[in-house]
């Protein structure tokens, strides 16, 4: 394992950044022209009232308490609430989370395994015409802006052949007892069909990628060559020694693209009004509901630094020459 | 026991072919360690490759034999080759470190060799991998190290026991101490010695070493350029060279000969194998090239019985021995 | 990157190349590579539509047309009534949208390329160069950069800021640099330590000269590299931006002729005319600059091609 040291800095380093990326929200939204309160206030309410209201959000106070009180509260989990929903945001943003988290992961996971496949499956074809004729497609596929493939799969699927649900995570009228029936249910399942879909078709390209180079350079490492030397099959000299090897990197690639995909599922979520995070911070800054949109922001920004931690580290616990060092 | 005729080797390399092997014969009677020597680059080690048939993508044998067991290795299909490698011919690499995979127990590494490779059962093959850490003086406890958890000596007798797991007739060795330091290289150096007696192993010992060569070996093959300019038992070569190629060799390790402080290293580097030289392709850096020697290469000749050497001038040998004792030899040279 | 052209050129002999000889000769242009020729040819069309769009362009992008009859021109098949794309639902014309849409696209890409390019190039340069305190604080703000989501990120920008194409600009230059400053400053780490390098400072040259004159152009190349990147990366951040109703109305670009076609049931109304063509062009323009810096890296690690 990383040595005290090392992940103490890493901790710091994580504490520290949230630090940051929390600070510049509040100042974008304190700073920024326009008063925070705009879309609360009702028109036909008094100079009076409004100042209450002020009060009560204490956006009367100076920028440092208010900044002091910020901090303070996200510290115990406080947001703040919803002005178009009223109710607190931390409870809403964490409902949310689920929904986001398996659309990310369900989509990532797809696009990994086939990646990694095809990725070593290239690297052994290398030269050959498959291989030449697959790069600049997968190449095509990163190319793509997400929400246009989930239109083109939207009209194909849902609209001209119906074979999915045209958005949402369940059906009208669908009864669910607790969250594991209702995520493993066929029908949430078909509704989660196509944004993952779209998003695991987005995806594949960095892994694939990344696996083609990576066997590319670990194929001529002298390990392999001995293994060769060794008469071992090409099963075990191909995969349990190239591929194995050429594995690391991208698992902790992974990671990031974990924390890469949450703020790219914006839009994704969008096109298939899938009720996650990314569509709620969409939303709530359309209606100007600021706490929610700040709430929103905070959890993606931690999902987003928590997996850069955790790539850092995954890499120490997957390789042995740093692991067991 | 091994009888390489004639062995070409050719790499392609952006369109053209570079001969790093023209043309090499040599012997490896049995039970003995046989010496391939030259500076780096002369295709020796692409020469000792070639017998196991695992080479770089753009290397192909163009031509040669390799008698081995009564059969060409060279005419073998892969499966059947496949057959010999490791059971009958065996590699110890230059660098252990990275040929042993990082992510795997060294164990893991000595289990798949002997149950893929040698048939072994698990528990067998646990079982025998003690007992080869206990061959090279390693403590079995180590089985379940990584390879980075090791020391440069210790991760060399790694690479020894690993070879030695099927019982190979033949272990070909690439310059296996090369990256170790000198009191380390001693060592291993005689672990090899002591099972190769023990085994009764014949042993190809790649190496740019000649003290090393002077150390272990029975016989010892000088390459040059691709080719072999001289070959023969280890004690007449050295004492005797007859190619002023390894002249300059001995010279350059004043422990074997000459007092401290006499280096005489040759000048100069080995001609490109792209375009090499006409005639004896050592004769652009040796002292005593006559007019002769640029125009066509001599072939290799007995010098006396089971001593051969590549020179037209073989016959001035005890007289040329002298001259090339002196710095100023070579120092003449451009 | 082994000491190329660019190392030779600068400490060669100065003044017998011009300036921009010189320039172009340190950024290896990979023009030997067919995928970076097409990536180039793509852009040089798209470049062309974008200077005369005014001619290619059939109709006013913006006006709601109308047929002879005062009908309005809405849903038109494509090639119906002489429209060559269709219309929109609101009697638009689609191909002269997409025409219009090409300047916005390639406005974006190109600065904010050059913004981010710029921007980490600089960063890389000064961290890596002078290292000690200078390079802590860089790397931090990097590393602040990294734990911004970068959409949700502009999509905040966007709706505090005037809408505008260059929001997109501006958050691409405020984050996106962290990854060209990284890979710079790593490479200059390695340049400095190189003897040309350590030459120049033993003989005096002023630092200002030596990261300009002896490391800049050694890492031009990569620039070039990532820029290509951030040319897709802009396009398709503004087409998110736009898509998502955080763009500038005023302006067509590809990304709000999506948002049209999505908020006017395009997808049920089966007018595939109107929604592919633009994300074809999206992923032209984009695969384009993905080509190009393919190239490059052949160039730059040449071990690739092997």
């Amino acid at each position: 394992m990383l040595d005290l040291k090392q992940l103490g800095g890493r901790l710091l380093q994580f504490v520290f950044v949230l630090w940051a990326v929390v600070t510049i929200l509040f100042l974008m939204f304190r700073l920024m022209p326009g008063n925070p309160l705009a879309a609360y206030i009702d028109p036909t309410f008094t100079e009076e009232q409004q100042q209450i209201l002020t009060a009560k959000f204490g956006l009367d106070r100076p920028l440092w308490e208010q900044y002091f009180v910020y901090v303070g509260n996200l510290l115990r989990g406080e947001f703040g609430d919803s002005f178009f929903y009223r109710q607190p945001v931390f409870e809403r943003v964490l409902s949310l989370l689920p929904n986001t988290l398996i659309l990310t992961f369900s989509s990532l996971i797809v696009a990994y395994i086939f990646g990694i496949v095809v990725g070593a499956w290239l690297a052994w074809k290398r030269g050959r015409l498959v291989e030449q004729a697959a790069i600049p497609f997968v190449l095509t596929t990163r190319a793509m802006p997400e929400f246009w493939l989930g239109m083109l799969l939207l009209a194909l699927f849902s609209f001209n052949l119906g074979w999915f649900p045209a958005g949402g995570t369940r059906s009208p009228g669908a009864e669910f007892d607790g969250y594991l029936d209702l995520y493993t249910s066929v029908d949430f399942l078909a509704h989660l069909a196509l944004p993952a879909a779209t998003l695991a078709i987005y995806s594949q390209g960095l892994p694939l990628l990344l696996m083609r180079s990576n066997m590319l350079d670990v194929m001529r490492e002298d390990f392999v060559t001995m293994a060769r030397i060794k008469g071992l099959g090409n099963w075990t000299v191909v995969v349990r020694h190239a591929a194995r090897n050429a594995l690391l990197p991208v698992m902790t690639s992974f990671a990031i693209a974990v924390g890469y995909q949450i703020q790219g599922n914006v839009v994704v979520e969008s096109v298939f009004s899938w009720p996650g995070l990314g569509r709620e911070l969409v939303n709530a800054v359309s209606a100007s509901d600021y706490p929610l949109a700040q709430g929103a922001f905070v959890m993606i920004a931690v999902v987003v630094v928590t997996m850069n931690l955790i790539a850092d580290m995954l890499y120490g616990f997957l390789d042995p020459r740093v692991s067991r060092a | 026991m091994l009888s390489v005729r004639d062995l070409s080797v050719a790499y392609r390399v952006s369109g053209d072919e570079m001969f790093a092997v023209d043309g090499a014969t040599f012997d490896v009677p049995q039970s003995s360690i046989v010496g391939l020597v030259g500076e780096s680059g002369c295709g020796k080690t692409t020469a000792a490759r070639a017998l196991t048939r695992v080479m770089a993508a753009n290397a192909e044998i163009r031509g040669g034999e390799a008698i081995f067991g009564g059969r060409d290795l060279f005419k073998l299909s892969e499966a059947e080759i496949n057959r010999h490698r490791w059971r009958d011919i065996a590699f110890i690499p230059q660098s252990a470190m990275n040929s042993l995979d990082p992510v795997y127990r060294v164990e893991t590494q000595l289990v798949e060799v002997l149950r893929q490779r040698g048939g072994l059962k698990r528990a067998q093959a646990q079982e025998r991998a003690e007992e080869l850490f206990g061959t090279v003086g390693i403590d079995p406890r180590r089985l379940r190290d990584f390879p980075h958890q090791f020391s440069g000596g210790m991760r060399q007798r790694v690479a020894i026991a690993l070879a030695l797991a099927l019982n190979p007739k033949l272990v070909i060795a690439d310059e296996p101490v090369t990256a170790l330091d000198v009191i380390v290289q001693r060592q291993i150096l005689d672990q090899l010695l002591d099972l190769q007696k023990q085994f009764g192993l014949s042993v190809i010992l790649v190496t740019h070493d000649i003290s090393v060569v002077a150390y272990v070996c029975d016989k010892v093959v000088v390459m040059y350029a691709g080719q072999v300019v001289e070959s023969g038992n280890v004690r007449t070569v050295l004492t005797e060279p007859s190619h002023p190629y390894t002249m300059g060799l001995c010279n350059a390790f004043p422990d074997l000969h000459a007092a401290a402080g006499k280096l005489a290293p040759i000048q100069g580097a080995p001609p490109s194998l792209m375009k090499p030289p006409a005639g004896c392709r050592f004769a652009p850096r040796c002292p005593f090239s006559a007019d002769a020697c640029r125009v066509d290469a001599p072939s290799l000749a007995d010098v006396t019985a089971g001593h051969n050497a590549a020179c037209y001038r073989v016959a001035e040998a005890p007289i040329l021995r002298k001259r090339a004792a002196k710095t100023e030899t070579w120092a003449t040279m451009t | 990157m082994p000491d190329g052209g660019g190392a030779v050129s600068a400490t060669g002999k100065p003044g017998s190349r011009s300036m921009i000889d010189r320039i172009f000769g340190s950024l290896h242009l990979p023009l030997r590579d067919p995928f970076a020729i097409m990536g180039l040819a793509i852009y040089v069309a798209f470049i062309v539509a974008a200077i005369f769009a005014d001619r290619l362009a059939t109709h006013d992008p913006t006006e709601i047309l109308f047929i002879e009859s005062y009908d309005l021109a809405s849903d038109r098949r494509p090639g119906e009534d002489g429209f060559v794309l269709g219309t929109t639902s609101l009697g638009r014309d689609i191909f002269s949208q997409l025409v219009y849409g090409s300047r916005s696209a390639l406005l974006i890409g190109l600065t904010a390329a050059f913004v981010v390019a710029l921007i980490g190039t600089l960063v890389g340069l000064i961290a890596g160069y002078f290292g000690g305190i200078i390079d802590i604080v860089l790397m931090r703000l990097a590393d602040i950069a990294f734990g911004i989501p970068f959409l949700p990120f502009v999509i905040v920008l966007a709706a505090f800021l005037d809408p505008s194409i260059w929001n997109v600009v501006l958050a691409m230059g405020l984050v996106l640099w962290r990854d060209t400053g990284r890979v710079i400053r790593s490479q200059v780490l390695t340049l400095r330590t190189r003897a040309y390098v350590e030459a120049a400072r033993v003989s005096g040259s002023s630092d200002l000269k030596i990261v300009f004159r002896h490391i800049a152009p050694n890492i031009l190349p990569l620039s070039f590299l990532y820029g290509s990147i951030a040319i897709g990366w802009a396009i398709l951040t503004e087409a998110s931006i736009s898509f998502l109703g955080f763009g500038d109305p005023q302006t067509i670009s590809w990304g709000y002729m999506l948002q049209d076609a999505f908020a006017s049931q395009a997808l049920s109304n089966r007018a595939y005319y109107w929604f592919i063509p633009p994300g074809l062009c999206i992923i032209l323009v984009v695969a384009a600059g993905f080509f190009i810096s393919r190239g490059y890296e052949e160039v730059l690690f040449p071990k690739l091609k092997e």
